[in-house]
């Protein structure tokens, strides 16, 4: 590990306004990953780990302490500068509502492109290759409510991954899926993270994502419990 | 992006549907209604033009005073050099000469007893000279009821209803009793050739129109007139115009003490009608402003609406990388462009309204059979340039207006909460 962590947390603590208190939702937090790893934060519901995708996503910021990603310290960016952040180098799958139902597959993963002002041409081009990644390029004239859910999520896995950001943030992407569709995204996740270098980061309880990761973080009532490296025989490629 | 957001809006019906009927109905009302008030109110300046107030017209200036009472003592004198003069003056006015009278209409029997007796409203214009512009001024052809136009001195035409009243036939005579000039009595027989309805409450009570000629004979006012009436060529009152025009012309009598010197007045300074007209202005534009604040409250709670339906999207599109500067950008583009669609569809309608309303009109004869004002009976919408922007421009604004208040909501969210439903 001689390289710059792409996401480094030190001492990052959140707390909620709650009634007249504060509820704390992370503690102390003191974690790094680097570029092109696959890792996990794992814990049950509540421990913190959508609090904490959300502070490295640069949608919230900490309370206390400092995150770092993308040598970005996330408290210190404007709105603007966050979503420029968001839009370049930080994709987001979530466990639903991931697409904008008026609009086709096409659309959907053209988006984030469209922010970036590409030309309608390279659009095209990134927007097909991303929808072969994940083996849909015959869906993308569809609406998502003619998808299954399996698809909706390799839809949205082309989205985050059609601008090739720096880390990928999924929380809790299988929730919703069946075993069969849960492994078909995780392998084509997987895939990804190997040919693109893409950090991937989820947010899991499910076993299946598990066997999967490089890593585990153990959540509990949001400290870190456990840091936990699989090594590459263990993990399921 | 606009394509993106119009796809949106196309697709998402109900983002847009509501907003659109909301914003036509409004600018359909304005529109409609600017219509008709501007046609009332021109034909209403159009007649008092044609019947009673000229573009501009000139009075002695004690006549002026005591308008409503004809002073005819009061009356300008050398008439046709003057009306010539004028003309020369200003080669794009046509100057008519008019004497109006009151009096007593009796209707005598065979043996020369009175039959029937009625207060005339009396007119004298040119009727009998050949190169007259008044007949068609006056738009007498087309409002005859029945007979003709007189042709001869001693011939007169008289109201429909008032002859009707009187019992008087065509080819009857009734005498005229009244006061000369000098303020003798006079009297003089006319024989009825036409009756006439203008379909002008205050016109058409009582009216006697007779030759300017026979008037001036009768009323002992040799080569003198009441009034002398200038029109705009092109018959359009331009106000600017008329002013100026009597501007310099008073200027011309200014110091002069004489109360027989003549004055000259713009329309608008006449009958009431300036405040007429500010009054309609007033009202148009209350009705406007009442209507953006309206519409923009009605827009602005369904703008509200629509944030909330549409909070996973902005959750989604926020994660994607876009700030909630644009956002809110992009929900005022969109609301322009619904603004837009809804205030052409609006005007369209609008203006559909207006035309059936300039071709049919609505008959108020009924609401107004008190008035003594120079008003057309039916009420025609009239089609101008100004109709097709007076509604679309507040429609549009009061759509974005409302979408700006309703889109702050945008700015008050929490970034980390990006589903509704999740938190649930
Ligand atoms: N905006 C918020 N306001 C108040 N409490 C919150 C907010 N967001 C999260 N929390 C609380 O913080 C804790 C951690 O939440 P979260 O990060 O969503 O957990 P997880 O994703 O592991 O289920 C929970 O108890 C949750 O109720
Ligand atoms: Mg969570």
């Amino acid at each position: 590990m001689d390289t710059q962590p792409i996401i480094s947390l030190s001492d990052v603590s959140k707390r909620f306004p709650v009634g007249d208190g504060e509820f704390t939702a992370l503690k102390n937090i003191n974690l790094s990953f680097q570029k092109a790893e696959f890792a996990g934060l794992v814990g049950p519901s509540g421990s913190g780990k959508t609090t904490l995708l959300n502070i490295i996503g640069s949608l919230d910021s900490p309370s206390e302490g400092k995150a770092v990603v993308m040598g970005k310290s996330i408290s210190a960016l404007s709105h603007r500068e966050s979503a420029l952040l968001r839009n370049h180098h930080i994709g987001f799958i979530f466990q639903i509502y991931n697409l904008l139902p008026v609009y086709t597959v096409f659309e959907n993963v053209e988006f984030a492109l469209l922010l970036q002002n590409r030309s309608a041409d390279e659009r095209k081009k990134a927007v097909m290759e991303a929808l072969d990644w994940v083996g849909l390029s015959s869906m993308a004239h569809k609406r998502p409510d003619k998808l299954s859910g399996g698809e909706g999520q390799r839809v949205a896995i082309a989205r985050a991954m059609v601008k090739r950001p720096a880390i990928l943030l999924a929380d809790e992407p299988t929730a919703n899926l069946d075993a069969e569709n849960a492994h078909i995204v995780l392998k084509m996740m997987k895939k990804l993270n190997k040919e693109l270098d893409t950090t991937f980061l989820f947010s899991t309880h499910d076993e299946k994502v598990m066997k999967y990761l490089d890593r585990i973080v153990h959540l509990r009532d949001g400290k870190v419990e456990e840091d936990e490296i699989i090594t590459t025989q263990q993990a399921a490629s | 992006m606009i394509r993106f957001l119009l796809k949106g809006i196309l697709r998402d019906r109900s983002r847009s549907i509501l907003p659109i009927i909301i914003i036509s109905i409004g600018v359909m009302l304005t529109v409609a209604l600017s219509g008709y008030m501007r046609g009332a109110f021109g034909d209403m300046i159009d007649q008092n033009a044609r019947f009673s107030t000229g573009h501009v017209k000139i009075m002695s200036k004690a006549y002026a005073e005591n308008q409503d009472q004809i002073p005819n003592d009061l009356a300008l004198l050398g008439i046709g050099e003057m009306v010539e003069g004028l003309q020369q003056d200003y080669p794009d006015v046509e100057w008519v000469p008019r004497i109006r009278f009151g009096g007593l209409l009796d209707v005598p029997d065979e043996s020369g007893n009175t039959r029937a007796q009625g207060p005339a409203a009396g007119m004298a214009l040119d009727l009998l000279s050949p190169s007259s512009t008044e007949i068609e001024r006056m738009n007498i052809d087309k409002s005859i009821v029945s007979g003709r136009v007189p042709q001869n001195p001693g011939e007169a035409i008289i109201g429909d209803e008032f002859a009707r009243k009187l019992e008087l036939s065509l080819g009857d005579v009734f005498t005229y009793f009244g006061t000369t000039m000098e303020g003798s009595m006079t009297f003089k027989s006319f024989t009825v050739v036409g009756t006439i309805r203008f379909g002008s409450i205050g016109m058409d009570k009582g009216m006697v129109i007779v030759d300017v000629s026979d008037a001036q004979m009768m009323l002992d006012m040799e080569d003198g007139a009441g009034e002398v009436l200038g029109f705009l060529k092109g018959g359009v009152y331009k106000d600017e115009v008329a002013v100026e025009m009597a501007t310099a012309f008073n200027a011309r009598y200014e110091g002069d003490e004489d109360e027989y010197a003549p004055e000259m007045f713009p329309l608008k300074a006449q009958n009431n009608l300036e405040g007429l007209l500010e009054y309609g202005e007033t009202m148009s534009g209350l009705f406007v402003f009442i209507f953006v604040l309206a519409m923009s409250v009605v827009l602005w709670n369904t703008g509200l609406l629509g944030g909330l339906r549409r909070y996973n999207e902005f959750g989604i599109r926020l994660a994607l990388g876009e700030a909630k500067h644009q956002i809110y950008r992009s929900m005022i583009l969109e609301a322009t462009i619904i603004g837009i669609i809804g205030s052409i569809v609006g005007t369209l309608i609008g203006l559909g309204l207006s035309y059936y309303m300039q071709v049919v009109g609505i008959d108020i004869s009924e609401m107004i059979t008190e008035s003594s004002m120079i008003m057309p009976t039916v009420i025609r919408s009239k089609i101008t340039p100004e109709l097709f922007y007076i509604g679309f421009i507040p429609g549009v604004l009061a759509m974005v207006f409302g979408n700006m208040l309703a889109g702050r909501g945008i700015y008050k969210r929490e970034t980390a909460k990006l589903f509704k439903e999740l938190e649930v």
